[in-house]
This record gives C-alpha cells, sequence and structure tokens, in this order.
C-alpha cells in the first residue's frame, strides 16, 4: 500500500529541507518527535521524544539529495502493535513552484491493511510544518498536544 | 480553499475521492468502472480534484495513478474545527496529570 501527502508551503526548499531535518525544528511540528541523524546515506535516523527513554522510530536514510529529496526506510517503535508491521518506506520530495515549494510525502511498501497509525499523522504533520515555515509559530493539534505535553 | 470546496460540491467527485479512500492508486480504467459515467466524465472530475489538490498522481509506466490526498481537508480542519478541539485537548491533558499526581 501507497500513500501520498502533498502541501504548498511559501518558503524555500533549503529552509523545508532544514526544518525536516533538523531534530529541534522537527519537533515543533511532528508530535513533539525530532529526527536524529547525520543525513548521510546509510546511517540511522531516530525519532527521539523527551519523554521516552528509547527512540519511538527507527530508520536508515537511503538517498539523501538535499534540499530536493529524502528516502528513508521507517519503523514504528511506539507501540508494540506498529512495531509489528516490520519496516515500510517514506520519501520525502520538494518541488520548488515559484515563491513556494511543493512538498509531497510518500509512505509506500505498507503492507495490505497496515496498522493507520503508521501513516495517519503525516496530515496533521505537514499542516503543522507549513504553519511553522510560514508564521513561525506552532500548531496546537488535540494530537500534536496531547503527544508534546503529556508524553507517551 | 475555494477550489477545494468547489471541488467537493459534486456528489461525483465525492464517490471519485470515496473509491480512492477505499482503495488508493487507482488507474483511470479501473475508476471508470465505479462510476456510472463516460471516460471523458470520470477524467474530467479527476482533473478538478487534481487541481484542488484532493487527489495527486504518479505515473506508472503507461498507467497514472491516483491517490487520495488529505491534506487540504486537514487545512480546512485547522482553520476552524482544531480551534474548538485545542482547548479541550489541553484541558484532558490537565485532566491526566492531575489523575496521575493525585
Amino acid at each position: 500500500v501507497e500513500k501520498h501527502f502533498e502541501i504548498y508551503i511559501k518558503t524555500t526548499p533549503e529552509r523545508l529541507w532544514d526544518a525536516i531535518t533538523d531534530e529541534e525544528q522537527r519537533r515543533k511540528y511532528n508530535f513533539g518527535v525530532g529526527a536524529r541523524s547525520d543525513w548521510t546515506v546509510g546511517s540511522r535516523v531516530e525519532g527521539i521524544h523527551s519523554a521516552s527513554p528509547t527512540p519511538i522510530t527507527e530508520g536508515e536514510n537511503l538517498e539523501v539529495d538535499p534540499p530536493r529529496r529524502l528516502v528513508q526506510s521507517f519503523h514504528a517503535l511506539w507501540g508494540e502493535d506498529v512495531a509489528a508491521e516490520g519496516f515500510s518506506r517514506v520519501t520525502w520530495e520538494i518541488e520548488p513552484i515559484g515563491d513556494s515549494c511543493r512538498l509531497r510525502v510518500i509512505h509506500d511498501q505498507l503492507r495490505e491493511g497496515a496498522n493507520e497509525e503508521l501513516y495517519g499523522g503525516w496530515m496533521m504533520i505537514l499542516s503543522g510544518l507549513k504553519t511553522y515555515l510560514e508564521t513561525g509559530e506552532e500548531l496546537t493539534t488535540p494530537g500534536s498536544l496531547m503527544y508534546a505535553e503529556s508524553g507517551l | 480553499m475555494d477550489e477545494v470546496f468547489k471541488a467537493l460540491a459534486d456528489p461525483t467527485r465525492r464517490s471519485l475521492l470515496d473509491e480512492l479512500f477505499r482503495e488508493d492508486g487507482q488507474t483511470l480504467s479501473a475508476l471508470e468502472q465505479r462510476i456510472p459515467m463516460s471516460r471523458f466524465g470520470v477524467m474530467k472530475h479527476l482533473r478538478v480534484l487534481e487541481s484542488a489538490g484532493l487527489v495527486v498522481t504518479r505515473k506508472s509506466g503507461r498507467e497514472k495513478l491516483h491517490f487520495l490526498n488529505p491534506v487540504p481537508i486537514q487545512l480546512i480542519h485547522e482553520r476552524w474545527v482544531s480551534k474548538y478541539a485545542a482547548p479541550w485537548a489541553s484541558s484532558l491533558t490537565d485532566l491526566k496529570h492531575d489523575l496521575e499526581e493525585g
């Protein structure tokens, strides 16, 4: 199964790339989870949340082409049921269009009937990313609030 | 945002979104089987959905696959609905803290 999430954000590809790959910026719109990696091909990427002593996601950088394309394997670790789903793949594509960027996140290599928790948060993450880059503010969706403030 | 509302204002286009929600990544030919309408009609509706950002496509060989993009609807949700839900969620969070501490 393959899921597509697309959004237009008024920013530059470089700023967008930074917001995706900088641990602290990422935390602001990603349910309080920062992405920690050295962003080289073959390196590990971990999702770090302050309330969890261990990473809540893990993966490997398969393609790193700043500021246009990032492909990663993805393994959710925030619960036994999602962890049992194993690895899937997340592709970030950035395309400059006029004074904006089109960002598409493709989450694929999901099994048929995969747990919706695996990909159900992308639309909130992307709209939070848009708000963060366009206004500098943090979006307070119920999901992000609950995860960011009360921990896991 | 006007384009999103216009796209959603038509029952056939909503059926197309329902169909993609049921099974994402379908071709035009597959969608045509599902909707009682000519190929041209379905194409026209898909184009409206695409320009509103509700459907995104990817080429796969000679075929074009259509995917439901829920993000524009999320943006509408953020604009109106989540403003009501945020204080509610944070009071739930407070309640959880109180219960855990008490």
